[in-house]
């Protein structure tokens, strides 16, 4: 079957894209056979396990926690040292090899003659030990087989990929299950469980031919650097494997999740083998019990896998996801209490099944996807101790919790005639209620951890523009500074009155004059006053001593007090706009010259007439001046100006110093849809700036009219306000409906382009006009998404789709499948995932309907 | 401050010697002086401010009380050899856009058309 072939069968059961295909497939068979011959060793261990002295029962465990550390050190090395498709197939020799020593050792135990008698009562006498140890051996096994499946995944997809194709590789892991627990569970009662060990030999055969099928894939495709450094990074060993999960917070935690559900694995375990032990079966018929038990646990986690984990993690996200398994569990350990004793036998196969159910589908996957934050060669190193230490190690204390109960409690007396069987099973009911709160107390902490380090992990490559600017840039003074710059060349007065004013505000910095700085000569060419020549001095610095001398200061405000004054330049301003004659520069003058003024009658009316000046350098300081005295008559004077370009900056300036008192001014403007559109389009900015709860509720509720014209403005506006006010809150109603008009703006344009594409064209968005609108509407619905999220993560989020690699944009994926809800994750994915043309028109398509877009 | 009066060509100069501050207030203010010489049928009126060396707001109120005084009679004030400063008060003040000020005497006669 070729590729293309594959991948459109693939696509029907998994998220996968067409370069996935061989990688998914590969792996998926790899952990189907792992999971195959599992099921077979584990059924048969546990019946042998149980068939024992249940005192016995936690040595087995214990042997596994004390020994698997020297196991964890040796197979650091061995990754170390071997190429990874060495190191599989010579583990994977090793195994099959055992195996068939454990065939022959279990064997011999049931024959009465053999070549070398003497062999005989030494096998029968062995028979616990070797228990014992086939028991250890096959946690190996498991633990070996399964890591080396995960790195595999690891060194295959990224952690965005991972998440969509994960749910298909664990349900080939269960679907092996299934298959070796069926085998078992039938094949059984035909040949006994120690000769059923022989099956597992011939699978691992199997296994070794696709593993190097799958190795020399991995070769051929990416053997990129980060798995070089995965595998250089393993080579440090167990010691160093300890010391990254104990130096690390994040890992610490998540030891602790997974050793918190091993121990209450472990303990309901010993609840099931307690109630297995009580039928008083054979061996083929426990062995057959118990696969069947696996098989049926197995058939319902799948369905359960098929039909919620995916769905579980796209709708809840990881934290529900994570919560699921200790609370049903807590549930159904609180229930022993209630249970009689005949009904134990389902309740612990109920509670049992539980358990692995969730183990081997929503836990598994979430508890891979917990590592997606950890850089690869942490990752590396601590899966190892984790996934081969910490899983043991729990499972260890669960031993151990068990064996000092079952002793300090007196278990046994309980196996006697006559005695309940529910009281031991109760005394552990207590503990695994204890290490279930442990484990979601745990799962809270590590979920809020998991975000903190996803947006650590995350490079911030842009800051809010708003913020950067509000913080390093004084608006204020850059115009003053640009407005004496200019005022220079028009008049010599008009330039000291800037000065002046810079002076004032104490703006006016080493380095600024350095910029006003300037020579006699230039000052004659430019016939400004003679009278301050100073014989080759720099102009400006004799200027600006007087100038910032605090005596002229408050002489210059003493002079503007006099009466005479006023008189004065009453007059004289009245001259100024009641003659046409008036110079610009003139006008320019006296409309600065009014901002330094007390108020007066002759002011205001000069001021209302400049306000009217056709000139939009006059208008420029008369906005200035109007920024000053604050009186209500220049408002209806200011708005227009919003709409010229040349001056809607300061007219925004000063609607902005009236403050929110105006608010309802600008609102009515805002909505009025006969006014000028440049006028509306300005408002929002000065309602951001004010940055009210209610100018919030302005932007948010015209937000909500649809008025495509003013969406730029009222969403940066709003952006604004979320940057500057972390207090104001925004109706997420409202905001969401914005984001959804959005996004379905961008599917109907999306769509329109795939049906007008000729067939068989690659659906990519043709035009750069096209392009440029729907990048920009992605702009928009990203900077609204901050209003309801964490800005910071949506910034990172977008900033990282947009520009960064790969990798960073999975992390950006990922970041928002944590933080955005169901809906708004699933329409968006479409259009910022990277999917291949036809894929991405097929899902729009998809969803479009929800968006009520009906199809062409 | 001392305040001597000439008679050129009809036009009244006003040669101001120290610092007009209101500290320094004499018997006669600038603008009393002015006055009197507006009622005396003077209209043109030049202050030389060449040996002043600081006015204050006082001052400056005094010359424009001045001013005022010349102007609604009809008659034109003017100034000559300011210093520095009080030109950048004038400037800061937008009053250099109301008074007539000269760098030298003889322009300012000039702009009077009675050289």
């Amino acid at each position: 079957m070729n590729d293309a072939r594959l991948y459109r069968l693939l696509r029907k059961v998994a998220d996968v894209r067409s370069d996935e295909v061989r990688s998914a497939l590969f792996l998926f068979f790899q952990f189907f056979l792992i999971t195959f011959t599992f099921y077979i060793i584990k059924a048969v261990k546990e019946s042998f396990v149980i068939s024992v002295n249940p005192a016995w029962w936690p040595y087995a465990d214990l042997i596994t926690a004390v020994l698997i550390g020297f196991v964890i050190a040796f197979n650091a090395r061995l990754l170390a040292r071997l190429p990874r498709r060495a190191y599989a197939s010579s583990t994977l020799i090793f195994f099959a090899s055992n195996l068939l020593f454990f065939w022959f050792v279990f064997w011999l135990n049931t024959r009465r003659t053999f070549i070398i008698s003497s062999l005989l009562p030494l096998a029968q006498r062995s028979w616990v030990p070797f228990v014992f140890i086939f028991s250890f051996w096959s946690d190996i096994f498991i633990a070996m087989s399964v890591t080396q499946f995960w790195i595999g995944v690891n060194d295959f997809f990224n952690p965005h990929q991972a998440k969509r194709i994960i749910g298909f590789l664990v349900t080939g892991g269960l679907l092996g299950g299934i298959g070796g627990s069926l085998l078992t569970s039938r094949l059984v009662h035909l040949i006994n469980p120690v000769n059923l060990i022989l099956v597992c030999p011939a699978i691992l055969l199997g296994m070794l031919v696709l593993v190097n099928s799958l190795h020399k894939e991995r070769e051929k495709t990416r053997a990129g650097p980060e798995a070089d450094q995965a595998r250089a990074a393993t080579g440090i060993g167990y010691l160093e494997s300890f010391r990254t999960v104990r130096g690390n917070r994040y890992l610490r935690i998540l030891a602790g999740v997974l050793a918190s559900a091993m121990v209450i694995g472990q303990l309901v375990k010993y609840q099931f083998n307690f109630m297995v032990k009580a039928q008083g079966w054979d061996k083929s018929t426990q062995t057959s019990f118990i696969a069947t038990f696996f098989l049926a646990i197995l058939v319902l986690s799948t369905i359960f896998h098929l039909a919620t984990t995916g769905q579980v993690l796209k709708k809840f996200g990881i934290r529900l996801a994570l919560l699921i398994a200790p609370s049903v569990l807590l549930l159904g350990s609180l229930a022993v209490f209630l249970i009689p004793a005949s009904g134990l036998l389902v309740w612990a196969c109920l509670l049992r099944g539980s358990d692995r159910a969730f183990d081997t589908t929503i836990s598994q996957s979430v508890r891979e996807l917990l590592y997606i934050p950890v850089p690869a060669d942490i990752k590396y190193k601590a899966k190892i101790f984790i996934d081969m230490f910490v899983n043991k190690f729990g499972a260890g204390l669960g031993a151990a919790l068990y064996f000092l109960a079952y002793h300090v409690l007196s278990f046994a007396m309980y196996q006697q005639p006559g005695t309940s069987i529910s009281v031991p099973i109760r005394y552990l009911g207590i503990l695994v209620v204890g290490f279930t709160l442990i484990w979601i107390i745990l799962v809270w902490i590590i979920y809020a951890e998991y975000l903190s380090v996803m947006k650590k992990d995350l490079t911030r490559k842009w800051q809010d523009a708003h913020k950067l600017i509000d913080e390093h840039m004084d608006v204020d003074r850059a115009r003053l500074i640009v407005d004496t710059i200019q005022s220079r060349e028009k008049s010599s007065t008009l330039y000291v009155m800037n000065l002046f004013q810079l002076v004032k505000r104490e703006k006016l910095t080493p380095e600024l004059m350095e910029i006003l700085d300037f020579k006699e000569n230039e000052m004659k060419a430019r016939s400004l006053d003679a009278l301050l020549d100073v014989g080759g001095e720099a102009f400006f610095r004799g200027v600006e001593e007087t100038l910032s001398d605090k005596d002229f200061e408050v002489q210059v405000r003493e002079i503007m007090g006099l009466d005479s004054f006023k008189l004065v330049m009453g007059k004289r301003f009245a001259e100024i706009t009641g003659k046409k004659t008036a110079s610009e520069v003139e006008r320019m003058e006296a409309a600065r010259l009014i901002g330094q003024m007390e108020p007066s009658t002759d002011v205001f009316h000069s001021l209302e007439s400049l306000l009217r000046d056709p000139s939009p350098d006059v208008l420029d300081y008369a906005l200035g001046s109007a920024a000053v005295h604050l009186r209500k008559e220049y408002v209806p004077l200011i708005l227009p100006l919003l709409g010229n370009p040349m001056n809607r900056q300061a007219a925004q300036d000063v609607l902005e110093a009236y403050g929110p008192r105006i608010e309802d001014v600008l609102r009515k403007h805002l909505q009025d849809a006969g006014e000028r559109l440049e006028v509306r389009q300005a408002i929002p900015e000065v309602l951001a700036r004010f940055g009210t709860q209610r100018a919030a509720d302005v932007l948010t509720g015209e937000l909500g009219r649809g008025e495509e014209e003013l969406e730029q403005e009222l969403i940066d506006a709003l952006y604004k306000i979320r940057s500057n006010q972390p207090k104001v809150r925004f109706k997420p109603a409202k905001i969401r409906a914005a984001i959804l008009s959005l996004i379905k703006k961008n599917y109907e344009a999306l769509l329109a382009e795939g049906d007008s594409r000729p067939p068989g064209g690659d659906g990519s968005v043709s035009g750069p006009n096209m392009k440029a609108v729907l990048d920009l509407r992605t702009k928009r619905i990203f900077d609204l998404l901050a209003l309801i999220h964490p800005p910071e993560d949506i910034v990172k989020a977008y900033q990282n789709i947009l520009q960064g690699s790969k990798k960073s944009v999975d992390y950006s994926l990922e970041l928002l499948d944590n933080i955005l809800d169901r809906d708004l994750k699933t329409y968006l994915s479409p259009f910022i995932e990277d999917l291949p043309p036809d894929e991405r028109i097929r899902r729009l398509k998809k969803l479009a309907r929800g968006l009520g877009i009906v199809s062409p | 401050m001392d305040i001597r009066t000439r008679d050129y060509n009809s036009v009244i100069i006003f040669d101001i010697d120290g610092e007009i501050r209101r500290s320094d207030m004499t018997n006669a203010t600038l603008h009393q002086l002015v006055k009197t010489q507006l009622e005396h049928g003077k209209r043109d009126i030049l202050l030389n401010f060449e040996k002043v060396e600081f006015v204050d707001s006082f001052g400056v109120g005094e010359i424009l009380a001045s001013y005022i005084s010349t102007n609604n009679l009809g008659g034109k004030l003017k100034l000559v050899r300011i210093s520095k400063r009080l030109y950048l008060i004038f400037q800061v003040t937008g009053l250099i856009r109301v008074l007539d000020i000269y760098e030298d005497e003889a322009a300012a006669l000039e702009s009077f058309g009675k050289p």
